[in-house]
């Protein structure tokens, strides 16, 4: 028998856990024995990802037990960035970060702590708890980056992000910046099924991806301009008459002035914008407009294409509404938030946080739909129609740049500490060098991480974080769905890991929030999360032992019931919520931050167009370049170009190149490609390099690869509306790394 | 008698690697060592009328082997249900097979000396199990099958679908089926 065969009989309990490796949280059970896993597999019985896992999801029990891990907690006792480190207990760590807190917060009030978080390693909701009764508005993610700007224009105009797709009964479906065949493996498969069976499948992105290879139809348009796509596509959809006459006489308001609006953006108009065949702009609208009912699933691209992002989302998010594809069967579903089980946002205390405090949170006075302003209105009117709003956390948070910069600057006030949880802020947030002087300038900086990252060697704490296996997580979209899966802790934390919970709740407890605080551990906190739910168990482990999920009996035209939760209870077409924080009702076009037409000049020195930011497998965002089952596959960064580009500039397959934008330069080696624009280029994100020093100078080569030293966040490169800083469509140049210069970049 | 065989399905993979990792994890192999690689065929055409396709390849399972024959030892061989193996104890390391194999699955363990390749999880699949790579394939491109059995899935699919070898003018008759979409023939 095999040896995974004999180390699943000598367990002694099997425990349905999940994978954190990506947002899908595909199912794992866990073979345990005496605190420790034995051995992993897919969960066929899993709602989504029904016995699957990915490259990440099998590397398990590689990252619960991986040398590099950080175990316990660790205090600075050298320069900053030394690595020279002190363990100490955690109660030690607690009361000390605890005291400097506070010693902060009655010098400079409690907004000059900032927290970060990572991507769904996180527990959020307990974060947004702590920071709310401490006082601070300033916490904050990738958010402005990642669906949030999505889902607030979204709810904006239709009262809910419309992320649940009826697919089994949909004809048509757009993935719009959206490559699931590298970042999302169980919508993939059911994509797959369902175009067996005849759904039209297209795909609009600058890359010729795992999925646009399976589609339909392949809009490869310039980086960056999917506003113009979007506009284009309405206006073809409106001037030919696809609309749907009915949902709009029914349900919108607005069209007359929509129509009159984007008369002027024709295909033709797009075409040097997009860089698309007009013919093809046309055939794309009308495959999604005729083969009702359709889905235009959400893609992050959009949300990060910058200054462009705001009419890029509102454009496509018109689509929907003008062909009535919302809330029918088969199309886009306004799920609302759970009625039943207690959200993240009714656990987050939002409540406590003064209204003054509110005011302060850095970027909101810019950046208004996404932070305070655009949320607390959005809230007020969801709470009236659903009766609950969206999460805070996320939906509503400090811009990541500016509070950057306020570290830097002292503007408009300073920020003094800095929280960071499973996050490496130099490789995942824009423009690098920025961001490294501001962990290098913070005055007091704490993280609570798996590994120890270029980001964190520049703490003063390092505290150990439990991984996936080690504890207990809901899934329900952020917070956003009325859907929700349950998994369990496979084993207590190893060593001295613990939870973000834990460590919210401790500092929270030594703070004075004693009161606040009922739940031990995050068990009990969930056990009172799907209490209401009314199910005959006795404890949150009880819960996913015997029931795991929770998909309430899915109800059709909602609106029809409770109206759509904006001002007017209509979709609007044109959108009051927009206009009332001082935006365009109307989506009108926005070029990306730097682009050939608007600035000939700097295409001249810049003659590619750049891409960054997309997702590849088998990594995820920055993570797992150390683990060697992984970095085997691939284990140097490629940037795609086309080979007729590559010619001209003397550059052969493998080859270091360097990728340059008016921010600085990146090594990465070329893969010649027609999967891409003879004039567009496609770095891999994330890339550092664990296996190198990983103290200051080198900082594990944080900078020498990393896309996110070309990507801008300046405030003119971001949307005004959401706050994005520009990853997609920037300009930039591409020249082969000569001998001389092959020695490594370093941090300084 | 067992005909064991595995199909790939080239319409659903996406060459996501999940397979070539789950194999690597589970049956524990050193970190050089790949028993089933993703070969991406493209993307070919000009830009931006393109093609890809994914081609997971493994060993092939001949039929008639020749990886088995060059064998001095015995080491090398083929069992009754079709699955082609190397008993470790009685590999000398001469890595005559690896010459012989036309679809380069075997590979040389830089520790022990000897020759390793997949065996299609034999121990799992004789107690009824799939696979590594099959069970973990969130896209179910991949399925695992005794063709000697009229009832299997395995076998129906094969049959309803157009599949090919590959190199079949080796006349090896590999046990590893290619579902391919119209025009990816050759």
């Amino acid at each position: 028998m095999s040896h995974k065969e004999d180390l699943k009989r000598e367990a002694t309990g099997v425990k349905k856990s999940c994978c954190f490796f990506c947002h899908q949280n595909c199912g794992v059970l866990a073979y345990v024995k005496e605190g420790r896993v034995l051995a992993i597999e897919g969960d066929p019985n899993h709602p989504t990802s029904q016995g699957g896992l990915c490259a990440r999801g099998n590397i398990a029990l590689q990252h619960l037990n991986h040398p590099a891990r950080i175990n316990a907690p660790l205090k600075r006792v050298g320069e900053r960035g030394a690595g020279k480190w002190e363990r100490i207990p955690w109660d030690q760590a607690i009361d000390e970060i605890a005291s400097k807190l506070t010693a902060l917060k009655e010098e400079f009030g409690p907004e000059t702590v900032a927290t970060a978080g990572g991507t769904l390693r996180t527990d959020d909701w307990a974060r947004r708890r702590f920071m709310n009764l401490f006082g601070s508005p300033n916490g904050f993610h990738n958010a402005h980056l990642c669906w949030i700007p999505t889902f607030m224009i979204e709810t904006a105009i239709y009262g809910w992000c419309p992320f649940e797709i009826d697919l089994p009964n949909s004809r048509c479906l757009v993935l719009w910046g959206h490559n699931p065949g590298a970042s999302g493996m169980p919508e993939m498969r059911g994509i797959i099924d369902l175009k067996q069976n005849g759904l039209k499948v297209i795909v609009v992105d600058p890359r010729f991806t795992e999925t646009a290879s399976k589609a339909d139809l392949w809009l490869p348009l310039r980086p960056g301009s999917d506003a113009a796509l979007a506009l284009a596509w309405l206006n073809v959809i409106i001037w030919e008459g696809l609309y749907d006459q009915t949902f709009i006489e029914n349900c919108c308001i607005g069209f007359d002035g929509l129509a009159q609006h984007v008369k002027q953006y024709t295909p033709e108009w797009a075409v040097p914008l997009t860089w698309l065949d007009p013919e093809l702009i046309r055939k794309g609208a009308r495959m999604y407009a005729n083969n009702k009912p359709g889905n235009i699933q959400w893609g992050a691209s959009v949300d990060q294409s910058g200054k462009a992002a705001g009419a890029g989302i509102h454009a496509r998010a018109l689509l929907r509404a003008v062909t009535g594809n919302l809330d029918a069967p088969g199309s886009d579903l306004l799920s609302g938030p759970s009625p039943d089980f207690v959200t993240d946002e009714e656990m987050e205390a939002n409540e406590w946080l003064p209204e003054e405090q509110k005011a302060k949170q850095i970027g909101s006075d810019r950046y208004r739909l996404t932070t305070w302003p655009g949320y607390g209105r959005i809230a007020e009117i969801t709470k009236e129609v659903w009766g609950k709003a969206p999460t805070a956390e996320w939906m509503c948070e400090a811009h990541p740049p500016s509070v950057f910069r306020a570290i830097l600057t002292g503007k408009p006030y300073p920020i003094n500490a800095l929280i960071t949880l499973a996050t490496n802020p130099i490789n995942s947030y824009g423009n690098s060098r920025f961001v490294i002087e501001a962990l290098r300038k913070v005055l007091f900086s704490v993280t609570q991480e798996y590994w120890m990252t270029p980001s964190a060697m520049l703490a003063d704490y390092v505290l150990p974080a439990a991984g996936a296996l080690e504890r207990p997580i809901i899934t329900s979209t952020y917070g956003c769905s009325d859907t929700m899966i349950a998994s369990q802790r496979a084993i207590p934390p190893m060593f001295e890991r613990r939870t973000n919970y834990e460590f919210w709740r401790d500092l929270g407890c030594r703070m004075g929030q004693e009161d606040m605080w009922p739940w031990e551990n995050l068990e009990e906190a969930y056990y009172y999360r799907i209490y209401p739910l009314g199910y005959d168990v006795s404890s949150y482990d009880d819960f996913v032992e015997r029931y795991r999920f929770h998909f309430p009996e899915r109800e059709y035209y909602k609106y029809g019931r409770i109206g759509f939760a904006t001002p007017s209870r209509r979709v609007e077409l044109v959108s009051s919520v927009l206009q009332e924080l001082g935006y365009p009702g109307m989506p009108t076009y926005v070029g990306p931050a730097e682009n050939e037409i608007d600035n000939p000049e700097l295409a001249q020195q810049y003659p590619l167009v750049l891409t960054a930011g997309s997702g590849f497998m088998p990594f995820h965002h920055s993570e797992h370049f150390q683990i060697k089952e992984l970095r085997y596959l691939k284990h140097e960064p490629y940037a795609d170009i086309n080979p007729l580009t590559a010619k001209e500039l003397g550059i052969s397959m493998g080859d270091w190149v360097w990728i340059e934008t008016k921010r600085g330069r990146i090594k990465q080696r070329a893969n010649l490609t027609q999967a891409v624009h003879p004039k567009v280029v496609v770095t891999q994100r994330g890339w550092w390099y664990p296996e190198r020093t990983a103290a200051e100078p080198e900082l594990g080569g944080c900078l020498e690869s990393n896309t996110n030293v070309l990507t801008d966040v300046s405030d003119e490169a971001c949307d005004p509306i959401g706050g994005s800083w520009a990853n997609r469509g920037l300009l930039c140049r591409v020249y082969k790394v000569d001998g001389s210069e092959s020695g490594r970049e370093r941090a300084v | 008698m067992t005909r064991y065989a595995m199909i790939m399905d080239t319409r659903r993979c996406i060459g996501c690697h999940s397979c070539t990792v789950a194999c690597k994890v589970n049956n524990e192999l050193p970190v050089d060592m790949i028993y089933n690689p993703v070969y991406t065929e493209g993307p070919n055409g000009v830009f931006p009328n393109l093609h890809m396709t994914f081609y997971p390849l493994i060993c092939m399972h001949c039929e008639n082997p020749p990886c088995v024959g060059c064998c001095p030892t015995g080491a090398s061989q083929q069992s009754d249900d079709g699955i082609v193996w190397v008993d470790s104890r009685k590999c000398i390391g001469c890595k005559a097979c690896i010459q012989a194999c036309p679809y380069r699955a075997r590979q040389s363990n830089r520790k022990t000396g000897t020759v390793q390749k997949c065996d299609f999880c034999k121990d799992r699949v004789r107690e009824g199990l799939e696979p590594f790579c099959v069970e973990t394939c969130h896209q179910r491109a991949r399925f695992f099958g005794d063709l000697a059995d009229p009832k299997d899935a395995a076998l129906a699919l094969l049959n309803c679908t157009h599949s090919v070898q590959l190199l079949p003018e080796l006349n090896t008759n590999p046990q590893v089926y290619y579902i391919i979409s119209a025009g990816d023939e050759g």
